[in-house]
């Protein structure tokens, strides 16, 4: 093989690997870092280890809410299935019985320990879906 | 009848740009005449824009409810600064401000440029291509000229409350500014590769333009990030939301591409890598429009869902994007230069800074596009969160930032030995981690990534510091834009490390007149007030902290509602010191009476926006330098 030719295929080589493997790590971290999403029943219908941080959507049971000082104790329910979630903290200015709310949290005994609480900035907001049903 | 008047004009408009387009392509470019006649055709399209949008500002300052869209989006009530903000503050006005910013760029890239610029008839043409396909997404899917007929309402809808504020007034103008500035750099490459003359220096005129559409967009982010900090109660600077990633992209694609343009104008090299970066930062600022309004994407920020309109950006920023890649590869052959990257020259830092640019770009697409193809083949629906991207920008900003400072001394084709130097860079890195070790010794942090970004950051600072000091006593001469704009680099990465590491919060349980202790400040709930405004009703609380030291600030946050559409929000409070800010949220009352507040610590968080600013000063400065004098 010619000399260029050979230096050629150095290149492509080292490229190939390189950008390989860089994918590679990408893919990887991607996969050990992404949030599923359920509705209350597909929770109870799939097996779902516990110490994996889901997201659920639906909306808020009403007189569901209870609060004991900072935590606040609600049900999500998509009108088939509700689930119990636990949060210590704030919940957003558009929280409340009767509409859409997405938690992020970890499933703990068949409640959903919540990090996160969020409502969308827009009153017509519906979770993904639910929008049939409604 | 003004509104009709307005609509026909920017009908008219799209036809002049549609001429211009027309003309560009058909006729000899080389003629300075024709070029002045396109420029000319150009400049009437876009004044007829102008005054039409500058009709539809008078509109909305009017009260013409029998707008639809300005029915629906403002209010009698509003102040009068909102009620111009409001034409921004949906899909169909802002899309019409996207599309008059854009042709702006073009009016004054038509008017500087001289006829003489062999690119420029074509540079134009495309711009006018760009100006109809959204014009034409404007008037057939998104009409902000809707009238209700016959009889108009009585009062607006209103804008909606969280937008009512002077940040994100401004922040979509700048950062409209920002994406849609890049069109002239894009025109330009295009133009370039059209024309297949390989001595042009296109690079060498569009310097000037990129750089400002850059500053525009850097503050423009900074302008989104610092109203979600105080508006949404979250406390936080970025979310690593869908549609905070589609401004990131571009701003990573442009700075790679300013740097790579920095390059091909003093030498040939890297011509390639600019060209597709061109390419790059302005498809890449269509696929945000793209993502922003088809509602394809679930996100705080997306606008109403419409299929429709997904379709059409998609078609027609696809078809942008693969004609700008058929053209570049046909003329990819004839592009290669044959003079080599030397080693540890400054071209070949700038092309490994090129590649960790285009990884990051490359992650952040396919983390905003990993939810919809892993719906689309398994039907779950994922998301990606924060994790992922601070796992692959946290090594890579690491990575970066330890070849810009092997890069500081670099030479322009030429390689350079490490001994010259190794003083100044033995001195910052000893004193960069001599300053690590000592704040991990007095705050005990454990992380070993926020003390590696720490010694970074700090290694980049000052290894610039010592830049300025040369050039101070020996009168070594060094680019004051790129030092100012690589400290702001390194006190970014420091202060997103330090607020990372020290930042907490609580959520406290408290009662009017009680008292809460949280890091050394005592807490008392000295106030609560009831305040009727022109469109709102506000609840004010006033809480006073005392540290030891008998230091004592009050702050007032506010829950308030809004009459038309009944919506509440929430107005933080911030007691901002240079190396803190303390920042509370008032939530719930509760049955009992006491009042749920959440309480922050945000350390160095000013300092993430003022390294924005820094960059974007140097960058101002660096374009103002290179307006021609004549």
């Amino acid at each position: 093989m010619k000399a260029v030719r050979k230096k050629r295929l150095v290149t492509v080589l080292v490229l190939l690997l390189t950008s390989g493997l860089g994918s590679m790590l990408i893919i990887k971290a991607l996969d050990s870092n992404l949030d599923f999403f359920f509705t209350p029943s597909e929770i109870f219908k799939d097996e779902l280890p516990d110490n994996k941080r889901i997201k659920v959507g639906g909306m808020v049971l009403e007189n569901s809410v209870t609060r004991d000082g900072t935590n606040i104790i609600f049900k999500i329910t998509d009108y088939k299935e509700s689930i119990q979630v636990e949060f210590d903290g704030i919940v957003p200015d558009l929280f409340k019985e009767g509409s859409g709310v997405v938690v992020l949290g970890y499933l703990d005994n068949e409640i959903l320990k919540a990090e996160k609480v969020l409502a969308k900035h827009d009153e017509n907001y519906m979770p993904p879906s639910l929008d049939i049903e409604k | 009848m003004l509104v009709q008047i307005a609509h026909f004009l920017s009908i008219l408009s799209t036809g002049l740009f549609f001429t211009t387009f027309l003309l560009s392509f058909l006729l000899d470019n080389k003629d300075r005449n024709i070029t002045k006649l396109i420029s000319r055709i150009y400049s009437h399209g876009f004044l007829l824009l102008f005054v039409s949008f500058l009709i539809y500002v008078f509109l909305a300052l009017n009260d013409s409810f029998n707008v639809l869209y300005i029915a629906q989006h403002s209010n009698s009530l509003l102040p009068n600064f909102y009620k111009i903000t409001s034409i921004w503050s949906a899909h169909e006005g802002s899309m019409y401000l996207w599309i008059v910013f854009l042709c702006l760029w073009g009016f004054l890239y038509s008017y500087f440029v001289s006829p003489e610029d062999e690119l420029k008839a074509k540079a134009l043409g495309i711009i006018s291509l760009i100006a109809v396909g959204f014009l034409s997404f404007l008037l057939f899917t998104s009409n902000p000229f809707e009238t209700i007929l016959p009889v108009a309402p009585i009062d607006g809808a209103d804008i909606n409350p969280v937008l009512q504020d002077p940040a994100l007034a401004i922040h979509p103008p700048t950062l409209y500014l920002g994406y849609v500035g890049f069109v002239i750099a894009f025109a330009n490459a295009i133009s370039f590769l059209l024309n297949g003359d390989n001595k042009i220096k296109w690079e060498d005129s569009v310097r000037i333009w990129s750089i400002s559409a850059w500053v525009f967009l850097t503050v423009g982010i900074a302008l989104g990030s610092w109203w979600a900090y105080y508006e949404l109660g979250w406390g936080g600077y970025w979310f690593w939301d869908p549609v905070e990633n589609v401004a990131l992209m571009p701003w990573l694609a442009a700075t790679a591409f300013i740097h790579s343009l920095s390059v091909s104008s003093k030498s040939k090299l890297l011509r390639i890598w600019t060209i597709l970066l061109s390419i790059m930062v302005f498809s890449l600022s269509l696929f945000g429009a793209f993502i922003v309004r088809s509602g394809i994407i679930d996100s705080v920020h997306s606008f109403a869902n419409d299929p429709e309109r997904g379709l059409y950006l998609l078609s027609f920023a696809g078809i942008l994007v693969v004609l700008s890649l058929a053209v570049f590869s046909y003329r990819l052959p004839s592009l290669i230069s044959n003079k080599n990257i030397v080693s540890f020259s400054k071209e070949s830092f700038i092309s490994i800074n090129n590649i960790i640019f285009g990884t990051l770009i490359f992650s952040t697409m396919l983390g905003i596009l990993y939810p919809l193809i892993y719906e689309y083949l398994y039907l779950q629906k994922i998301s990606v969160g924060a994790p992922y991207y601070n796992a692959i920008f946290v090594p890579s900003t690491i990575l970066a930032s330890l070849f810009l400072f092997f890069s500081v001394d670099a030479k322009w084709q030429r390689t350079y030995k490490v001994i010259n130097t190794h003083s100044a860079m033995l001195l910052s890195g000893i004193l960069s981690l001599l300053i690590t070790v000592l704040v991990m010794f007095f705050s005990k942090i454990s992380s070993l990534w926020i003390l590696i970004s720490l010694f970074t950051g700090l290694l980049v600072i000052i290894r610039y510091i010592f830049v300025i000091v040369n050039f101070l006593v020996n009168k070594k001469y060094s680019n004051p834009y790129s030092i100012a704009a690589h400290i702001g680099l390194g006190m970014l990465i420091v202060s997103i490390a330090l607020n990372s590491e020290f930042s907490s919060e609580r959520a406290i349980n408290i009662n009017l007149k009680g008292k809460d202790t949280y890091k050394g400040y005592e807490v008392s709930f000295d106030n609560l007030e009831l305040i009727k405004m022109s469109n709102h009703d506000s609840v004010k609380a006033s809480f006073v902290f005392s540290d030891s030291k008998g230091k004592r600030f009050i702050l007032s946050p506010e829950k308030r509602k809004y009459f038309t559409r009944g919506q509440i929000t929430t107005e933080t409070a911030i007691y901002v010191t240079p190396l803190k800010d303390i920042y509370i949220t008032l939530g719930d009352q509760l049955e009992d009476g006491s009042w749920i507040v959440n309480i922050q610590f945000n350390y160095f968080i000013r300092w993430v926006w003022l390294s924005a600013i820094l960059m974007a000063l140097a960058g101002s400065f660096l374009a103002f330098s290179l307006r021609r004098v004549d």
